[in-house]
């Protein structure tokens, strides 16, 4: 869409503007990829921390996910946002991920997956009282609980909608599935949640 | 937040536990990004380790590999000297069963009767071998020149009594 645009507009103003040469254009491109390695690369790696929990493994698959949008980049249409698009990439990722664990579920791979317990603890220090953070933190605790116990698809339906806050039809896009579909995930997901802030099995 | 309309009638409990989530996972996220890295320096060590074990792999797969071609090449050489004794044998044998030939009947029956006797039949038959030869000497020697007529005449009287 970038290149795309601007030869378009280039060739609307006719010889008014110099034809941008190939240098050129790779230049643009490349300042164009830094600022969305800058802007995304928070909320990428969040996610993945959110469905890894792991804090080197999630910055490994963060590199590797800008690694495959960079070679990607020359291809990429502009048809979904950069955001959506490097979602899509990131959870292939992660996917692929769980399911070469599964592959490998005789071999010993060291993993450094923190337990709820401690992901629970992350918590900002405002200036609530201590009740209140433990209130807080219990709560936090009970949603990771039912995190843990969703499928990998209901997962990251839920992570994508209440950590990154991402609407109904980029979920869908990024998934690959209809926003029908991605609603009924949501659904159960808020109902395990629900189970479990109840304290009910 | 964004989310919050979808749960318009559900409790403050839920919306306060989602949104309690959301901040702790944008604490920790912040955090673990920012958090000083680790470099390790152990590249150099660990290339002279890979360089070692690969030596020490090469040497092992090429002294396997002499010691099997030594094998290989020290069987080929005992089967061509085998070979060539069993030849060798073969040769001496059939030397050994021309000269038999040549012996009395009843020498050969004898022999083919009884193979254990073999042997001493063997060392009888190099004996009479001795006897033919000398039989023939003799033989030889009567056909002598006219002037020595009287002379092998004599030997032949000496030998006589």
């Amino acid at each position: 869409m970038r290149r795309t645009k601007a030869s378009t507009k280039m060739m609307a103003a006719g010889t008014a503007v110099s034809p941008m040469t190939a240098e050129a254009a790779e230049e643009i491109a490349s300042e164009e990829f830094a600022q969305i390695v800058a802007s995304h690369r928070p909320k990428i790696y969040r996610f993945l921390l959110a469905s890894l929990r792991d804090v080197d493994l999630a910055e490994t698959l963060t590199q590797e996910c800008f690694l495959k949008a960079h070679r990607n980049w020359k291809e990429f249409r502009g048809e979904s946002s950069a955001m959506t698009w490097l979602m899509r990439i990131a959870i292939n990722l992660q996917k692929d991920y769980w399911r070469s664990r599964r592959i490998q579920f005789w071999r010993q791979t060291r993993t450094n997956t923190v337990d709820l317990a401690e992901a629970s603890e992350w918590l900002p220090s405002g200036e609530r009282n201590a009740e209140q953070q433990m209130l807080a933190r219990e709560q936090v605790a009970q949603v990771w609980r039912a995190v843990k116990k969703l499928s990998e698809r209901q997962r990251t339906v839920f992570l994508l909608r209440y950590v990154e806050e991402r609407e109904l039809n980029e979920i869908a896009e990024a998934t690959g599935l209809s926003e029908g579909t991605v609603k009924a995930h949501l659904s159960r997901a808020l109902g395990r949640v629900r189970t479990e802030l109840k304290g009910t099995p | 937040m964004n989310w919050e309309h979808d749960l318009a009638g559900e409790d403050q409990e839920l919306k306060q536990a989602l949104r309690h989530f959301k901040t702790s996972m944008d604490t920790w996220s912040d955090a673990a990004m920012s958090r000083p890295r680790m470099v390790a320096k152990t590249s150099v060590r660990h290339s002279w380790r890979r360089v070692a074990s690969w030596a020490m792999g090469c040497l092992l797969a090429a002294g396997s590999l002499a010691v099997g071609v030594h094998a290989i090449y020290h069987g080929q050489q005992m089967a061509k000297l085998s070979a060539q004794k069993t030849a060798q044998q073969a040769a001496v044998e059939q030397v050994a069963s021309g000269q038999e030939t040549a012996l009395p009947a009843s020498a050969q029956a004898a022999e083919t009767a009884s193979v254990p006797e073999t042997k001493a039949v063997k060392g009888n038959a190099s004996a009479q071998d001795k006897d033919l030869l000398a039989s023939v000497d003799r033989a030889l020697s009567r056909t002598v020149p006219e002037a020595m007529e009287p002379l092998a005449q004599l030997m032949d009287d000496n030998e006589a009594q």
